[in-house]
C-alpha cells in the first residue's frame, strides 16, 4: 500500500512556442552558405582570432569584431564520434560520423557531420570538404555535410 | 554589518523596445554592459566577478550565463554566476552583487539583468512558475492574481479606477523624460487610460505594464576602489529581501506584508524615521497601476488605505513632495529580468544627479523596490555619502 | 522602428518546446486526490503544532517548519466565501497544452470553510456584474472523477441567494 502512494506522479508538460532571434552574424553566415556556397568567419581587431561560426563579441578580449573572413570549405578534423543509435532529432539517417572540424583559415572549431560511418576511414587530422544543400533552407544543414577529402 | 561601503559606479541601459529584432541575447546584454564599462571607464579585464540573470522559460534557453556572461559580458575565466527570481531578478541581481562586495569577496562586480520578452510570452512564461499540480491550470500568469489583489484592495478602501488611472498618467508622463523608457507618453490623459479594454476586471489595459526587451547592467566597487574611478558614486545604506508563502494566495493578497517588513528592516539599518520626509525619491516596482496606490502604503510612505489620496494631493507626481518613478516605473518599462534592476539603475542615476530631465532636485537618498512572483519584495536604499 | 520594405525579413527561429515530465506529488497529495476520486471529499491539512488548516495540503508548514502527515489531514466542506474575482479576458497561450486558453472566464480567490489559508480557481461568471465579494462559492464536481484536480471540480458556482 505505502509503494503504490510512493509512485503516483502528475504527468504534465510544458508546450511553449517561441520566436528566437538569431542576429545579424548569424544571419549574414547562414545566408552565404545557402546563396553563395560560402563559409564566412569573422576576425578580432585585437587578438587577430578569427571566428567561425561568427559571433559579434571576441571572448578573450571583449571587443566587437566587424572584419568579415572567408575561410575555404575545406578544414582539418580535430575528432570524431561515429553514431550507431536512432533518436528522433537526427540529422540524418544513422550511421554517420560527427566531427570537430577546423576550416582553413578559422581559429576555432566547428561541429558538422560527415557522411563516412566507418571508423576504420576516419582519422583525427583527416581533410575534409563542405557539402552544399540542393535548395537552401535558412538552417545549419545548408552545408548538408562533409565529405573527406 | 558589511566588511566594506559599496557603490554603484558604472550604469548602462538599452533603449527598451517592444522587439529588438536587430541582436541576439549576447548582442543585447553587450550593449548595456559596455555602456556601463564605459560610463566607469574600466577595462573590461578589471572586472571581478559576473552575477547575471533573466526567466528561463521567457525565451527557451536555459544557463544563459554560459553564453551571456562570456559574449554579453567579460565573463571569461572569471566567476560567473547566474540568478533567477521571477519579478524580482533585477534586485536580487543587485542584493547580490552588493554581498559579494560588501563582504571584501570581490572588489568590483558587474551585474546584468535582461529579458528578450517578445522570443516567448511573459504570461506563459510565469505559468510555468508554478505548482503544476494545484496552480497551473488555472492560474492565468501574473495578470490574473494582480486583478484579483486589485479587486480587494479597491474594495476594501474604497480606491477608485480613476485615482489607479492616475498613477499610469503619472507614470507614462514621467517616462517621456527618460530617454530609455519603453513607453513614452507625454499627452497621455486618464480617460485614455479608462476608456481602455478591460483585460480582466478591473484592471484595464492601460492599467498593466508592457513587455519589453532590453538590458541594464551596474557596476559596484569597494570603498577603495570607487575613490580610483569615480568622485560621484552612489552608496547603497541597506538591503532588504522578505520572501512569502509557497503559494501566494497563502494569505492575504493586499497590503504587501513583504514589502512592510523589508521596508521597516531597511529604514532601520539607514536610520530612516520618516520615508516621505528623509528620502528625496523612490522607484518602485508597479506592475499595475493599482499597486503603486497600494505598495505606497506597505513602504510607509502613507497610512494603509490613503495610497489613493497620496497621488491626489500630488505628492508623489515630478512636482509634489516625494517623487515616486520619475523614470516611468514599470508601467512603462518591463523587461522582467532587467526591471527591477533598472529601479536601481533610476535611484542611483537620481542620487549621482544623472538625471537631466527626469532629475528630481536636491537628491541625497532614494529607495529602489523590487517586486516578484508569489509577493515576494526587496528594498534597496543608496544616498550620495556612504552611510555614517 | 521602421523596416525597410526591401530589407529581408530577419532571420528567426522558430520553435515550440514538448518537454513532459513525470511530476512527484507527494503523499498528502496522493491522499487528496485518492479521497477525492473515491469519495468526493476534499482535504486539507493542519499544522500539529499551530493548527492552521491548508489547502492545498502540503508536507510542511511555513510558520513553524514542523511536518504535516496523513494523519494531519481534516475534511473540508465544498463552500467557501469570495475574497476577490476577476474575469480573465486576453488570449495567452496555455503552456499544459500550447494553444490558447479559452477566455472569457471567470477567476476568483476564496477560502474553503475551515481552510486558514486561500484558494485561487475557476468560478462558472463571467460578467463581473454578477460577482460580489462575501458571496458564497460551491465546488461543482464532474460525473466521473479520475483525481485530477481540475478535470474533476472544473470550477466553483456562485450560490444564488434566496430572497
Amino acid at each position: 500500500m505505502s509503494q503504490e502512494i510512493e509512485k503516483k506522479v502528475f504527468r504534465g508538460r510544458i508546450k511553449v512556442p517561441y520566436k528566437h532571434t538569431a542576429g545579424a552574424y548569424v544571419e549574414k553566415f547562414i545566408i552565404e552558405i545557402g546563396k553563395n556556397n560560402k563559409i564566412f568567419g569573422v576576425k578580432c581587431p585585437k587578438c587577430q582570432k578569427v571566428y567561425v561560426p561568427p559571433k559579434m563579441i571576441c571572448f578573450e578580449c571583449f571587443e566587437k569584431m566587424e572584419e568579415w573572413i572567408e575561410v575555404g570549405n575545406q578544414g582539418t578534423v580535430k575528432g570524431f564520434t561515429v553514431i550507431t543509435h536512432s533518436t528522433p532529432v537526427m540529422p540524418l539517417e544513422p550511421p554517420f560520423a560527427y566531427a570537430i572540424i577546423t576550416l582553413d583559415g578559422a581559429n576555432t572549431n566547428f561541429v558538422h557531420i560527415i557522411k563516412e560511418s566507418d571508423p576504420k576511414k576516419l582519422k583525427i587530422g583527416m581533410r575534409v570538404e563542405a557539402v552544399f544543400k540542393e535548395v537552401p533552407r535558412k538552417r545549419i544543414l545548408d552545408i548538408e555535410y562533409f565529405n573527406p577529402i | 554589518m558589511s566588511k566594506h561601503d559599496v557603490a554603484v559606479v558604472g550604469i548602462g541601459q538599452t533603449k527598451f523596445r517592444s522587439k529588438r529584432r536587430d541582436v541576439n541575447i549576447p548582442e543585447m546584454v553587450y550593449e548595456a554592459v559596455k555602456m556601463a564599462l564605459d560610463d566607469a571607464q574600466l577595462e573590461p579585464q578589471e572586472i571581478d566577478a559576473i552575477i547575471i540573470g533573466n526567466m528561463d522559460h521567457f525565451e527557451g534557453i536555459n544557463y544563459s550565463e554560459l553564453f551571456c556572461g562570456i559574449e554579453g559580458a567579460p565573463g571569461y575565466l572569471k566567476p560567473v554566476v547566474k540568478v533567477a527570481t521571477g519579478g524580482t531578478t533585477g534586485s536580487s541581481l543587485a542584493i547580490s552583487g552588493y554581498h559579494n562586495v560588501a563582504s571584501g569577496i570581490y572588489n568590483k562586480v558587474l551585474v546584468v539583468g535582461w529579458e528578450k520578452l517578445n522570443e516567448g510570452g511573459a504570461t506563459t512564461g510565469i505559468i510555468t512558475a508554478f505548482d503544476p499540480v494545484w496552480e497551473r491550470p488555472s492560474l492565468a500568469g501574473a495578470l490574473g492574481p494582480l486583478a484579483l489583489m486589485a479587486g480587494m484592495y479597491s474594495a476594501k478602501y474604497g480606491i477608485t479606477p480613476e485615482q489607479a488611472a492616475k498613477v499610469t498618467v503619472k507614470n507614462r508622463s514621467n517616462a517621456a523624460n527618460n530617454p530609455f523608457a519603453h513607453l513614452q507618453m507625454p499627452n497621455i490623459t486618464i480617460d485614455y487610460v479608462m476608456s481602455s479594454q478591460m483585460i480582466s476586471y478591473p484592471l484595464r489595459l492601460h492599467d498593466v505594464c508592457p513587455q519589453s526587451e532590453g538590458a541594464c547592467a551596474l557596476i559596484y566597487a569597494n570603498e577603495e576602489e570607487t575613490k580610483k574611478i569615480t568622485d560621484n558614486p552612489a552608496w547603497f545604506h541597506a538591503v532588504e529581501t522578505a520572501h512569502y508563502y509557497t503559494f501566494g494566495t497563502d494569505d492575504k493578497m493586499y497590503d504587501l506584508p513583504t514589502a512592510a517588513i523589508a521596508s521597516k528592516k531597511a529604514y532601520k539599518k539607514a536610520g530612516i524615521k520618516n520615508p516621505v520626509k528623509d528620502l528625496d525619491v523612490a522607484e518602485i516596482y508597479e506592475p499595475t497601476s493599482w499597486s503603486e496606490l497600494s505598495w505606497t502604503e506597505a513602504l510607509g510612505f502613507c497610512k494603509p488605505g490613503e495610497g489613493g489620496k497620496l497621488l491626489d494631493e500630488g505628492i508623489t507626481l515630478m512636482s509634489g513632495e516625494f517623487p515616486v518613478n520619475p523614470s516611468g516605473g514599470v508601467l512603462s518599462t518591463n523587461p522582467i529580468g532587467a526591471t527591477a534592476m533598472v529601479r536601481v539603475a533610476e535611484a542611483a542615476i537620481q542620487v549621482m544627479g544623472r538625471g537631466e530631465k527626469r532629475q528630481v532636485p536636491d537628491v541625497e537618498k532614494a529607495l529602489a523596490m523590487g517586486f516578484g512572483g508569489s509577493l515576494w519584495a526587496e528594498i534597496l536604499l543608496l544616498g550620495k555619502e556612504p552611510l555614517r | 522602428m521602421s523596416k525597410k520594405k526591401d530589407q529581408e525579413k530577419v532571420f528567426e527561429i522558430k520553435w515550440k518546446t514538448n518537454l513532459q515530465y513525470r511530476y512527484s506529488i507527494g503523499k498528502l497529495a496522493v491522499k487528496f486526490f485518492e479521497e477525492l476520486k473515491k469519495n468526493k471529499k476534499i482535504m486539507g491539512s493542519k499544522c500539529p503544532k499551530c493548527g492552521k488548516v491548508n489547502f492545498p495540503p502540503r508536507a510542511v508548514c511555513a510558520d513553524c517548519m514542523v511536518e504535516m502527515t496523513i494523519d494531519d489531514m481534516v475534511e473540508l466542506p465544498p463552500k467557501g466565501t469570495l475574497e476577490g474575482f476577476t474575469v480573465v479576458n486576453y488570449p495567452f497561450t496555455d503552456p499544459n497544452t500550447g494553444g490558447m486558453r479559452p477566455f472569457p472566464y471567470g477567476y476568483g480567490l476564496f477560502k474553503l470553510d475551515g481552510a486558514d489559508t486561500y484558494t485561487m480557481h475557476f468560478v462558472n461568471e463571467t460578467d463581473v456584474t454578477k460577482m460580489k465579494i462575501g458571496q458564497r462559492v460551491e465546488a461543482v464536481f464532474s460525473e466521473e472523477l479520475i483525481g485530477d484536480l481540475t478535470a474533476d471540480i472544473p470550477y466553483f458556482n456562485i450560490v444564488k441567494e434566496e430572497k
